[in-house]
């Protein structure tokens, strides 16, 4: 961002102010977990033992039921998926902005799940050709740089996926989607 | 007219420090345990309002996730506060005095290791004086301490026996983060964090989730044997910047006070959310507290400080004090902003 002018001499109008908070965030038992079993290439859900609904990543209780979950609600997923949404991103150059292309987020319904995995990277397609409904697979890192933390908030997949690309599969319908789009 | 809400139940975690969790799974069993204790069924519950702040979690809108941990499905009639979980106990309560719901829910988390509280409580301070000397809550706190002392009032040994005090009382509090049987002389010799306040003078840095759950009229004596009545709750705020204010007082304290009639008939047990041991007697000065009531029997803020949580544990440890050990008449607090800025007083009474 331009300086913003100030007159020499003048009432100051503007004043810089960089503000830093550093945090410290145990990985939970949970989640260590579920980074565990994705450094061994599997991605791993939990399914309600009340209302059968399986989540992505594993979760210790089911939102909807209120219902404790544990290891034995473990439900292993494939790699594979449906994109129900994306985002195409136009990267501003902010302090910090490490990207300098536009790239594609999408929200990807994996086959077996019930809820998606949100903000997952798209590769090997063009951003004009992605659509709802694209059937993808997961792009693994090579076993030895992935770093596995997913950390404790359960959103993604950490270092061990470096994204999606399509699979060649026809689309899927979406009516067969559409209860799952974020 | 207010209309008659109770507190019916309470649950707390231990306070600790670096939990592993994450803020809605510590919040899950507690909530549940409120819940299961207040004998109401999860989804008769009217209104849910919830405390928390998104700095301490370091994320923003952390406190939506916190909702998954109250089964939100079918959707809730909900709201939040960015403060402590005493101030959504407060809009829980106006919300019954609509009269159109007779229960809610009230909880609060907050995980306050994950960051340096110190840095992190600078950004409630104004942005063009303060914030930029980053001067942090605990330097604040002894400013106040120091004006307190130099009225020749109180001396640093009385804030000695304040920490001596809270930390023998704690040993009997399973959910207190530090406890021990010492004395107001160990207090004084340990060395100044910030001088006047000492170590003892300092509260820990406290991970903790909450969870209360409120009826309105006869409903509460039937799922309750000894309800806690709320007759009176008040919050009053103090200018935002503490050179313009008196720090030896606790206006808004003796203002909220006032209006809740804490001085109408005797208060046998005040908890105080005084996370400075001088905080303790500026409030207990503000409230007009007589010498024979009991403060901060659970320990009090000095030994468990979970940021957003400590005023609603306040206030559900005087409801302890009538629902299980049969007081009539007692009295929660809680704080907000530096040098108590924002002060809430909650006068609550069993039936007699
Ligand atoms: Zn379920």
């Amino acid at each position: 961002m331009a300086e913003a002018p100030q007159e020499e001499g003048g009432p100051v109008r503007f004043m810089k102010q960089h503000i830093a908070l550093d945090y410290k965030v145990h990985v939970s038992p949970l989640a260590a977990r579920f980074g565990e079993q994705l450094r061994g290439g599997q991605i791993v859900g939990s399914r309600c033992p009340r209302c059968g609904l399986v989540y992505v990543p594993t979760r210790a209780f089911c939102p909807m039921c209120t219902v404790a979950m544990g290891e034995r609600d473990e439900a292993p997923l494939p790699d594979r998926g449906t994109v129900t949404s994306f985002t195409i991103l136009t990267p501003i150059q902010y302090h910090g902005q490490k990207e300098r292309e536009d790239y594609a987020l999408a929200s990807i319904l994996i086959d077996g799940a019930d809820g998606t995995v949100g903000q997952q990277r798209l590769s090997d397609i063009p951003l004009d050709k992605i659509r709802m409904g694209m059937r993808v697979e997961a792009v693994w890192a090579p076993e030895d740089e992935r770093a596995g933390d997913p950390g404790d908030r359960g959103y993604g997949f950490g270092n061990a996926l470096r994204g999606w690309r399509p699979t060649g599969e026809p689309d899927v319908a979406a009516d067969e989607f559409a209860e799952h789009v974020l | 007219m207010a209309r008659d809400v109770a507190i019916v139940s309470f649950a707390q975690t231990p306070s600790t420090h670096g939990v592993t969790e994450t803020e809605s799974q510590l919040l899950f069993p507690v909530i549940a345990e409120a819940i299961e204790r207040s004998g109401i069924p999860r989804r008769d519950i009217g209104f849910t309002c919830s405390g928390s702040a998104d700095y301490l979690a370091g994320a923003s809108f952390a406190f939506v996730g916190n909702l998954e941990a109250t089964g939100a499905w079918p959707p809730i009639s909900e709201s939040h506060v960015e403060m402590d979980g005493a101030w959504a106990l407060y809009e829980a309560w106006v919300r019954l005095q609509h009269g159109d719901v007779d229960t809610a829910l009230v909880f609060s988390s907050g995980i306050s290791s994950r960051g340096d509280m110190r840095e992190v409580l600078c950004l409630q301070n104004d942005p063009y004086y303060l914030m930029p000397l980053w001067a942090d809550h605990v330097s604040l706190a002894a400013l106040q301490a120091r004006a307190l002392l130099d009225t020749g009032k109180v001396t640093e040994a009385d804030l000695a026996e304040v920490a001596a005090r809270s930390r023998r009382a704690a040993t009997g509090n399973p959910m207190a983060q530090v406890a021990g049987d010492v004395t107001a002389e160990a207090m004084s010799a340990e060395p100044y964090v910030v001088a006047p306040l000492r170590a003892g003078d300092c509260p820990p840095v406290s991970d903790a989730a909450a969870a209360m759950v409120l009826v309105a009229g006869d409903r509460a004596r039937e799922v309750c044997e000894r309800p806690a009545w709320i007759r009176g709750i008040d919050h009053r705020i103090e200018p935002h910047y503490p050179g313009v204010r008196d720090l030896t007082t606790s206006r808004s304290t003796r203002l909220a006070a006032e209006h809740v009639g804490v001085g109408d008939a005797p208060v046998e047990v005040a908890e105080l959310s005084a996370t400075f041991s001088h905080e303790e007697l500026i409030l207990r000065d503000a409230l007009d507290l007589a010498g024979d009531v009991e403060v901060n029997p659970s320990g009090g803020a000095l030994a468990a400080n979970p940021l957003m949580v400590t005023g609603l544990i306040r206030i559900g440890e005087a409801f302890r004090q009538i629902h299980e050990h049969g007081r009539t008449r007692t009295l929660g607090h809680a704080t907000s902003g530096p040098c108590l800025q924002q002060n809430l007083v909650c006068v609550l009474e069993g039936d007699r």
